[in-house]
């Protein structure tokens, strides 16, 4: 290509043309890029999360509606692909209500059987499994960063997360529910209950409430260890 | 003879540490997998023939001639593993110095990566140098201080040594030496610093190199821009190499994993995925500026532009799209595959530059020779081997309970 001056302007015109056009493409796609994907539709016209039956196994209240993981995270389905999901009251009086509560962001992608999230206590930190397989659409306002803010409705308000489940049919067969979820806490609680025999102060004599986080209570310096081994993480 | 205190002592160290608590039969039988042994046949062959290439010289060895001095050792090894090592810059930056504390659960594999990748840069250098022990005329004695291999020789040297400080708090948690770990703590951020300032250097110099051969070069890779283009995309590479490294260190080594952070492998992963694709963009048209400045839109049409376009649209502007798609939709496999395509796109670019289109012109045509090959795939599986060695032992995915709040 021939350097004369025409030639140049030409050139230099296309670089700055190119230079232009950089700078004005780049607004629609640092937006394009930085926006989150709006909900899907469902998320938005999500079923609200109803007041569960009151129920209970022993000291730990108990849900008909839901089906439970043994990793003791629940999940109700409603209509459509999306999940409420969150931890059982057994997990909950667990680690107790100090210990800080890290959930997943929207967007997030659980794997049933998978670390959703994890509860930390100090520099002990524990997950729990995800009970479905899906995408977190929405994590619950109302909670806060401790598992106390689950306040005292783990199956109601203190719901985790919405989630948008992959095969929810699937999912839903392969978790307790009803009767064989019960039949599962108890056994559980008895687990439980030989664990904490041993020292008989954690448990009122006239068989009262439990202390708040059980696991602690039971090996102070190893209650990741206990916490572990009832959530299955 | 060692004194039993000396023996008791050493034992504990040997099973827990090295053969992570295995009796060194089982240990061995563990090390019995396909994977492995595969690593062990790449290395029966490519170790001799690393030897050979010292012991009868280039010549022998390589089909590299007078007029095609640079082959696929200086392509891949050399070039490609330098920028995608910049993983360790690109990431200890977001985190140490803009205070992005929510990548931190990748910085140490990105370090680990960053070290291990110029360590074997320096070993594919050197397989392609040969008389190692000459090694030290020109950093110490003989400087060419005009050179841009002078520089990129003192860069690659330096940064090597801050990769290793930056990554052995790793390396002293592991075997407990706590005064040096606080001594390696401190020191992170000044080497993280340092470590910016090296790979900008040295990352454009390798492209600089590239400025003396203006008439080798084919006019579509050649570009005064060059070590730009070399900066650019070298951050590009660190992103997406730590995004793949990240996911196959997941699925490879899911016991080393803290619990709780798949959910947060895929937040960073997308998160990485926006940075790149941002990065992409820019890089094209700074591309096609260098097409503009160079005046070559007439070899559009020839073999080789069919080849640019093929690097420029397949392995730059489908990424670009591809990483800006999946973090849209939060789609973290999507994300993966593309940084998987990414860093081939890299590859395929330093070896355009150094190799493809070098000498294009030239009646003589480079190939490499099969000890070339073997030689390349040896150094990568050595690098391999060495990461799994670290991974399995030292606080690198997960860490150590004790210190919690290490990065």
């Amino acid at each position: 290509m021939p350097h004369d001056i025409l030639t140049l302007y030409s050139s230099k015109a296309l670089e700055y043309g190119i230079a232009i056009s950089f700078l004005v493409l780049f607004i629609p796609f640092w937006r394009f890029v930085m926006k989150p994907a709006p909900a899907p539709a469902a998320a938005r016209v999500a079923e609200r999360p109803r007041v569960p039956v009151a129920e209970a196994v022993e000291w730990f209240q108990f849900a008909r509606d839901v089906g439970f993981h043994p990793g003791h995270a629940w999940a109700r389905f409603g209509q459509g692909a999306l999940a409420t999901v969150g931890m059982d009251d057994f997990a909950r009086q667990l680690v107790g209500s100090q210990a800080s509560l890290e959930l997943p962001p929207p967007g997030t992608t659980l794997v049933q059987g998978e670390p959703a999230w994890s509860l930390r206590n100090g520099d002990r930190q524990v997950a729990m499994l995800s009970p479905v397989d899906g995408v977190v659409t929405e994590v619950n306002p109302a909670v806060g960063s401790t598992v106390g803010s689950l306040g005292g409705d783990p199956f109601g308000t203190g719901w985790l997360m919405q989630v948008e489940v992959r095969r929810p049919a699937a999912n839903e067969r392969t978790l307790l529910s009803g009767d064989a979820a019960r039949a599962w806490l108890q056994t559980t609680t008895d687990a439980l209950r030989m664990r904490i025999a041993p020292d008989m102060g954690l448990v009122m004599q006239d068989g009262g409430t439990l202390v708040d986080g059980l696991a602690r209570a039971i090996d102070e310096d190893n209650w990741d260890a206990v916490a572990r081994e009832f959530l299955r993480s | 003879m060692r004194s039993p205190a000396a023996t008791t002592a050493l034992r504990p160290f040997i099973t827990d540490k090295l053969f992570l608590g295995l009796s060194l039969r089982d240990y061995l039988r563990s090390l019995a997998t396909p994977g492995s042994l595969t690593a062990i046949g790449i290395l029966a062959i490519g170790i001799p023939v690393i030897i050979y290439r010292f012991v009868y010289g280039l010549g022998a060895a390589t089909n590299l001639t007078q007029a095609n001095p640079w082959g696929i050792w200086i392509g891949i090894d050399v070039l490609s593993g330098v920028a995608l090592a910049a993983g360790g810059y690109t990431l200890a930056t977001t985190v140490y110095i803009f205070g992005m504390r929510d990548y931190h659960s990748v910085v140490r594999p990105a370090l680990l990566t960053g070290f291990l990748g110029y360590f074997f840069v320096v070993v594919g250098l050197l397989v392609d140098l040969g008389r190692p022990w000459n090694l030290p005329v020109p950093m110490l004695f003989s400087f060419g201080t005009t050179s841009v291999m002078f520089e990129v020789a003192w860069c690659v040297a330096l940064y090597t040594l801050v990769l290793f400080l930056e990554f052995s708090p790793a390396l002293f948690e592991w075997l407990g030496l706590e005064k040096w770990r606080e001594r390696a703590m401190k020191l992170l951020l000044p080497a993280t610093i340092l470590g910016v300032i090296l790979s900008t250097l040295h990352q454009s110099s390798l492209g600089a190199l590239f400025l003396m051969v203006p008439t080798k070069l084919h006019p579509l890779w050649y570009s005064p821009f060059i070590p730009i283009f070399f900066f650019i995309s070298s951050i590009i590479a660190g992103l997406s190499m730590v995004i793949v490294e990240s996911n196959l260190a997941h699925k490879y080594f899911p016991s080393r994993i803290e619990p709780g952070h798949a959910g947060d492998l895929d937040r960073i992963t997308l998160g990485l995925s926006r940075a790149a694709s941002v990065v992409l963009f820019a890089y094209f048209f700074l591309k096609l500026q260098g097409l503009a400045d160079a005046g070559a839109w007439h070899l559009i049409g020839t073999a080789y532009g069919a080849w640019y376009l093929v690097e420029m649209l397949g392995f730059v502007l489908a990424p670009c799209l591809l990483f800006a798609w999946a973090a849209r939709t939060s789609n973290p496999t999507l994300a993966r595959w593309t940084a998987a395509l990414t860093v081939a796109g890299i590859v395929v670019n330093r070896l355009n530059v150094s190799v493809i289109a070098m000498n294009w012109n030239a009646p003589e045509v480079y190939v490499p020779s099969v000890m070339e090959i073997i030689t390349t795939l040896t150094i990568i599986t050595m690098g391999i081997l060495v990461y799994r060695f670290i991974v399995n032992r030292m606080p690198i995915l997960r860490l150590l309970p004790q210190y919690p709040d290490t990065h």
